[in-house]
């Protein structure tokens, strides 16, 4: 009998063309390309005067740099020029070089690790690259998905089909039993994250496994996957399972009629067997885990909430000590402050971390009937999210709250968009990144998931949503 | 992508630490085309050409004629650190240089120079310390690198050898780029493509959206 082999192997060999000098060269599926530093590679093409070979297997999808506002007045509506040309400049490379896009206007308009998996243009088996670090996000729908670079890689992606990559040695992460309430999976993957430290996951391909990624909806599966380069690695994947072939059967582009009974029968033979063996393992125990904050610079600087902001001293590796009391500096935290005690000036709900109806529908569970005392936007991942909170009401919650109602895209993330977090203002959010000066310069950032943001927006602090007065 | 066998140039120094993309290339001029006549170069360490008022700063050696027109940089410590902005490559060749020579690059920034077609070359401190002091002694002196050997030879004829990976310096030496060498695997992509589209034949495709 052969041996047993990983979900991760399964997927990367199936994809193999050659090896050469420690590198595989895979065939690309499916390429998801976003308008950030995307031009360099069409310039750099256009130079060459090459084209792409296989232009039906691409979606152009304009995330990072549209405003969340004021879409009716189109391109010229965009005030600032810079980002005008950068949306305007992936629209004309998508048209030039004969790539479908999900423009400004689309109906489907959202971001990309969105909507593809909501469109299930991503679907198990396939191997997947964008021009965006959080690319692995396609790996919850039991994928292969890897961040390419903007410029080389997405160009020779573009003109091949094909990319070189080293392959990633193997780890699984356990997760077994049941989270508490209002312990949620961007909780499970911060605590993942705080425990493997931000380089844990690096060189490796992760996959999550074990019974509470088994009991997660696609949605919670896609925050953990999504966040597998908080913790070094470029890759995650979860096996596709009932859970997965439902969300599927739902899709717009999944596989239709003869095609849907034997695209799952291939789809079942992808998880990881039995007996395979990973590079490395890992395991947490749900039921001991808390609602998590970010208190400093870098995702594994996070906390359980009812705890308190660590001191430096406390840590014993030298750098790690630097890390925190810079990092501690740049937030304007004392240490052994209770968390709880951490103020912010406003909040942002979205992201491809979380802004899915299922983390709107958490938000508003907190919201509802109550005022938020700061100021705040919610951004739905895609439009079509957006018009399902609407029919669900959501954002009646939100807007009576007094916070604002987004069209979709990468907004205060990184704020490329223009919508930042002012210099000195603390956000409570629900995206992924807390470096300094991500979502604005000077701008500090408290990551944690959707309902611990609605119950920060409440009280203004940072808040324990389990102590929260529900409506 | 343009071959890199022997190069004898005049080499020029920007003997500062730490220079990052940021300063390669300005966050200003990121977001522009790149085209003919329309390049990255003017960008290229712009602000430690310049000074607030685009006046040139004399101390720059980057702005003396006497090194005529240099295709060598002489960098120093960490060159290319910061964000992967890959912009931050073309940058330096377009403003002209085949090749730079320092004590150490950033990972990421030395992997697209040579993606590009510019080669960067590790050399011991001590020996970039006399480069510096040699080409601003004489400034438009040549220095030669020579590939193929994985040499450096400076202007009094002394031979530094240096380390390439076996498979970039090939790839540098018949000017082929990434994507030149997977075409030539034209045959073994059509297979696993038709394999794929033969087993699978519910692969998305996006002709529709
Ligand atoms: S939402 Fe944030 S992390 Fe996700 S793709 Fe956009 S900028 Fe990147």
């Amino acid at each position: 009998m052969p041996a047993a082999r990983t979900l991760f192997e399964n997927v990367w060999d199936d994809h193999v063309i050659a090896s050469s000098q420690g590198e595989d060269l895979l065939y690309v599926d499916f390429n998801y390309i976003n308008e950030g530093q995307s031009f360099l590679a069409f310039d750099q093409l256009r130079l060459e005067g090459r084209k792409s070979v296989r232009p039906e297997q691409h979606l152009a999808v304009t995330d990072h740099y549209l405003p969340t506002i004021n879409r009716q007045a189109g391109i010229e509506g965009i005030a600032n020029p810079e980002i005008r040309k950068v949306v305007s400049m992936m629209a004309n490379n998508a048209a030039e070089f004969g790539l479908p896009h999900i423009h400004m206007h689309h109906r489907r308009q959202g971001i990309a690790h969105v909507i593809g998996p909501e469109l299930g243009i991503s679907q198990p088996g396939m191997l997947i690259t964008c021009n965006d670090s959080h690319t692995a996000t396609h790996g919850a729908m039991g994928a292969c998905a890897i961040p390419i670079g903007g410029s080389n890689q997405l160009r020779h992606v573009v003109a091949t089909q094909t990319v070189w990559m080293k392959r990633p040695k193997t780890m699984r992460i356990g997760i077994d039993g049941t989270l508490a309430r209002m312990v949620t999976a961007k909780d499970v993957i911060l605590s993942i994250i705080r425990e493997i430290g931000i380089g844990g996951g690096t060189g490796y391909a992760v996959e999550y496994a074990g019974s509470t990624i088994r009991a997660m909806a696609m949605a919670s599966r896609m925050t953990i996957c999504n966040m597998s380069i908080e913790g070094g690695a470029r890759i995650g994947m979860i096996g596709p399972d009932d859970t997965t072939f439902q969300h599927l059967a739902n899709c717009e582009r999944a596989p239709k009629g003869a095609y849907w009974d034997r695209a799952i029968g291939y789809w079942r033979t992808l998880p990881t067997g039995d007996s395979a063996q990973f590079d490395r393992e890992l395991t947490l125990d749900a039921a001991a885990l808390a609602p998590m904050v970010t208190w400093g610079t870098s995702p594994e600087d996070c906390s359980p909430i009812d705890g308190k902001v660590p001191d430096p001293d406390s840590f014993s590796d030298p750098e790690r000590r630097r890390h925190v009391a810079r990092a501690l500096e740049y937030m304007q935290i004392t240490p052994a402050m209770p968390l709880s005690e951490v103020r912010v000036d406003r909040i942002f709900v979205g992201s491809c971390t979380n802004s899915r109806i299922e983390d709107l529908r958490a938000a508003a569970g907190v919201l509802k009937g109550k005022k938020a005392s700061v100021p705040g936007m919610v951004s739905a991942g895609s439009s079509e999210i957006k018009r399902q909170a609407e029919q669900e009401g959501l954002h009646r919650i939100f807007l009576d709250a007094g916070l604002e109602w987004r069209d979709s895209g990468c907004s205060s993330c990184n704020g490329s968009n223009g919508e930042i977090v002012g210099p000195g203002q603390r956000c409570a959010s629900t995206t992924n990144r807390n470096f300094e000066g991500r979502q604005g310069r000077a701008a500090m950032t408290h990551i944690m998931s959707p309902a611990m943001v609605a119950a920060a927006a409440v009280t203004g602090r940072l808040t324990d949503v389990r102590h929260m007065a529900l409506a | 992508m343009q071959a890199f066998t022997v190069l004898t140039s005049a080499a020029v120094p920007v003997p500062i630490a730490k220079i990052d993309t940021g300063m390669i290339l300005p966050g200003r001029y990121m977001r522009r085309h790149r085209r003919p006549g329309h390049d990255y170069g003017e960008a290229f360490l712009h602000d430690i050409r310049f000074d607030e008022n685009e006046k040139p700063r004399p101390d720059c050696a980057l702005n003396d004629p006497a090194y005529g027109k240099p295709e060598i940089l002489l960098t120093d410590a960490d060159f290319g650190c910061g964000s992967s902005r890959e912009g931050a490559a073309y940058a330096v060749l377009d403003y002209g240089f085949r090749a730079m020579i320092g004590p150490s690059f950033a990972e990421i920034f030395y992997g697209n120079c040579l993606q590009n077609g510019v080669l960067p070359v590790v050399l011991d401190e001590t020996i970039c310390h006399r480069l510096w002091a040699d080409v601003r002694k004489s400034p438009g002196i040549t220095v030669t690198i020579d590939l193929p050997r994985q040499i450096v030879v400076d202007s009094d004829g002394n031979k530094h050898p240096f380390e390439i990976n076996p498979l970039r310096k090939d790839r540098l030496v018949q000017g082929l780029d990434d994507i030149d060498v997977t075409q030539g695997y034209a045959r073994e992509i059509a297979m696993v493509e038709g394999r794929r589209r033969g087993s699978y034949p519910w692969l998305p495709v996006t002709s529709q959206a």
